[in-house]
């Protein structure tokens, strides 16, 4: 355990152990100092009133649009239902992390913070900044939330699902058409998709691509394309840490792919000076053939192309891992900050969204598919979205590897080497070289977390 | 005659400087002892110069520092075009007040408004190149921020076009409260308009040319990161990395506070060592003038 954290998690322990006596002799205290009219402590999801105010910051409108209404609804039904007044405040994505980590390392957290997957909460984890939900949201809500396994340390899961993201590679089924390609058989092997990318050029259009500005592009590819030479989650943890050399072939395998695209001209020209929604604009206007997507996003495209415009597929197959071909699925979600004011509120929170209601008008209102396993698919409508849900949510799946990779290593070697590669600048194998180099640095750097990749490699071996 | 003792005046100062110390003296500290750790939340453990070692022999912060240095050369560009400008302007040419605000607009819109739309019209299908390719120059049609070799200097160029603003009305606003009887003397005996500029107009304002390149300086090295974050987010590869954005990678993207802490003193005993040395060579020239 890093010893920077054990005191906060001494503290945690003896919170747990006084926890309910504590919370019911103080919080009359607290309420009467705030001024606030006292209401009965109890708890939400027996439907009792709970009361006073919860502080929410979320996000996700960004990349599920309508998500606000969902969650407005959400607040003003659950202010009905458990008297609790939740005051909302929707994040900029550049502060989904840090805000939250200042917020909670200054004593002064929301009650229910968003989360993003893997390491992008699990470092707050190790801080001591989240509470570990087991015993406080019921067991029957964490196992059915979708959280993944990348939630979860050491047997303790810090976060639970909101709503599911399949990871895949999106098509524009008309420019396949017109290319002559079948549109509902799409590659399922490199040569495949090579062959498909040759035709989709000769039709006039860019075959592959995207945006890679701002990097994301790059995160995706090296999630779909990575993946498929490991053999387990944990492979990805111990290149990430240096147990695993990235110099070995089979390790920059998907940089070098991502060169041959590029050195065959099959990836759109202007990828270095567009962000990923740009490009993926691209594909919704018809100038580009095959771009990374998230099922998020597939109405957004559907809307553009028409309903049956679109198509969704695993990245064709290079890859000899044992992951090779499974699709990916992330979920986004939310925990419950230590120092929280309200953590009776936050669960109640949590398990109202998990409620069969809310978990249907997830789907109803927005579109988007709750991560929830008791969630009823019969009621998608949309054909590509049910697919889906079959195929990536139901079906066998992946946590998405890029959660798991430490933010050193995005900023200085995946965001680099992916845009470096997409402008001719660098090849794969130079590419691993500087994986290479970057991984030495973090270590270098963060002496102190290397051990706690170290064990939840061990975990996540397991799964 | 009023006598006071002698430590009232630090009395009645007082206050100002608790705030003053208060405001950047503690948060200066601060950044100093952060250098000095590996920092966790809000503290952590002290490492020494370990951090100074680490970003020094980090490649990425020595192309952040050549990418910053060569931004300097924006000191001289939006000093020489702010100068010529407003003397163009001090002319009276028909017309002057409007150019004057048409050119002083761009200082005033926000630099990520500034930063995306340039994002936009230098995009390689942006509308920069679909004028260039309308107008017959499919060959200067270029990626400006998606090739490595012009991302820095496309940045140079957004900085420049809304930062010369400034520039051209400082020096107007000098050029307007100067005593006109030396121009109209020297005109009178037959100076011709560089003389003017080289011998009255140029003296004239060399302080307030010191001023602002002192000011473009700073500027440079620690307030052009929006620039870069909105225009590139320091690519392609590390083409546009600057110290301001390599501080705000480590200290929040990679949560290395302790990291961000050492490069951030570093930059500010940099900036404090450039503009000791202006004002040492400007007081010298001075003495010069004077003796």
């Amino acid at each position: 355990m890093d010893p920077l954290t054990r005191p906060l998690s001494r503290r945690q322990l003896l919170r747990y152990t006084a926890g309910g006596f504590a919370l019911s002799t103080l919080a009359p205290v607290l309420a009467a100092c705030g001024g606030e009219e006292e209401k009965p402590a109890k708890s939400g999801s027996s439907g009792a009133q709970i009361g006073g105010e919860m502080k929410l910051w979320w996000w996700g409108e960004q990349e599920a649009a309508g998500l606000k209404k969902w969650v407005e609804e959400t607040n003003t039904k659950f202010k009905t239902k458990a008297g609790v007044d939740v005051k909302a405040n929707l994040l900029d994505t550049g502060q989904v992390i840090p805000q939250f980590t200042n917020a909670a390392a200054a004593g002064k957290p929301p009650d229910v913070q968003f989360l993003w997957n893997g390491i992008y909460h699990m470092e707050n984890a190790w801080l001591g900044y989240l509470e570990p939900l087991n015993g406080v949201i019921s067991d029957e809500v964490l196992q059915k939330s979708g959280a993944t396994a990348l939630s979860t340390f050491e047997d303790k899961q810090y976060r639970v699902g909101w709503y599911a993201i399949g990871m895949g590679v999106a098509y524009n089924k008309k420019l396949f058409e017109k290319a002559g390609l079948d549109a509902d058989s799409p590659p399922e092997t490199w040569d495949d998709l090579l062959a498909a990318c040759e035709k989709l050029k000769a039709a006039g259009a860019a075959p592959f691509g995207g945006g890679v500005k701002d990097g994301y592009l790059g995160e995706w590819w090296l999630g779909h394309a990575l993946t498929q030479n490991l053999d387990s989650p944990a492979d990805a943890i111990n290149l990430f840490i240096g147990e695993l050399d990235w110099r070995e072939p089979r390790y920059h395998e998907h940089w070098t792919r991502l060169e041959e695209l590029y050195k065959a001209g099959f990836v759109n020209d202007d990828i270095n000076s567009l962000e990923l929604y740009q490009g993926i604009q691209l594909m919704d206007t018809s100038k580009l053939g095959i771009t990374t997507s998230v099922s998020t996003l597939l109405p957004a495209s559907q809307k553009q192309l028409g309903e049956d415009g679109v198509g969704f597929m695993v990245l064709p197959v290079f890859g000899t891992g044992a992951l090779a071909g499974t699709p990916l699925l992330d979920s986004q979600g939310f925990g419950i900050p230590t120092k929280a004011e309200n953590k009776e509120a936050a669960a109640a929170w949590i398990e109202y969204i998990h409620s069969e209601e809310r978990v249907n008008a997830l789907y109803d209102l927005v579109e988007q598919i709750p991560a929830n396993e008791g969630f009823d698919p019969a009621a998608i409508t949309n054909p590509l979205i049910k697919d889906v849900q079959e195929r990536w949510i139901k079906g066998e799946h992946l946590p998405y590897i890029p959660n798991l990779m430490p933010t050193l290593f995005w900023t200085d070697a995946m965001f680099v080497a992916s845009q470096k590669i997409l402008g001719g600048e660098r090849t794969g194998e130079e590419a691993g070289d500087l994986a290479h180099e970057v991984t030495e640095k973090w270590k270098k750097r963060n002496p102190d977390l290397v051990e706690n990749y170290r064990t939840w490699s061990e975990d996540l071996a397991a799964v | 005659m009023l006598r006071t003792r002698p430590w009232v005046p630090y009395l009645y100062v007082a206050p100002m400087v608790c705030l003053l110390a208060l405001i950047f003296g503690y948060s200066l500290v601060r950044v100093f002892d952060f250098s000095g750790r590996l920092i966790r939340g809000a503290s952590g453990m002290w490492t020494g110069f370990l951090n100074y070692d680490l970003v020094l022999e980090d490649p990425t912060f020595r192309k952040a520092v050549e990418n910053s240095a060569l931004l300097l050369l924006a000191v001289p560009i939006l000093t020489v075009i702010s100068l010529l400008i407003s003397v163009l302007l001090f002319d009276r040419v028909r017309g002057w007040r409007i150019y004057r605000s048409v050119l002083f607009l761009p200082y005033i819109l926000a630099i990520p408004v500034v930063g995306i739309i340039f994002s936009y019209v230098f995009q390689l299908n942006g509308v920069l190149n679909e004028i260039l390719r309308g107008l017959g120059f499919d060959a200067l049609a270029l990626d400006w921020i998606g090739d490595e070799s012009l991302a820095l200097w496309s940045v140079l160029f957004v900085i420049v076009w809304r930062e010369v603003g400034f520039g051209i009305v400082l020096f107007l606003a000098r050029l307007m409260s100067m005593d006109e009887t030396q121009l109209e003397a020297a005109q009178i005996d037959g100076a011709g308009w560089f003389q003017r500029f080289r011998y009255i107009i140029l003296p004239e304002l060399r302080g307030t040319i010191e001023f602002y390149a002192v000011v473009a300086m700073i500027t440079m090295l620690s307030g052009v990161f929006a620039y870069v974050f909105t225009l590139t987010q320091g690519g392609p590869g590390n083409a546009t990395q600057i110290v301001e954005f390599y501080i705000y990678n480590q200290g929040v993207r990679n949560s290395l506070p302790g990291l961000a802490s050492a490069v951030a003193v570093l930059l500010l005993l940099t900036t404090l060592i450039l503009i000791a040395v202006l004002f040492r060579v400007r007081a010298r020239a001075t003495e010069e003038q004077l003796g």
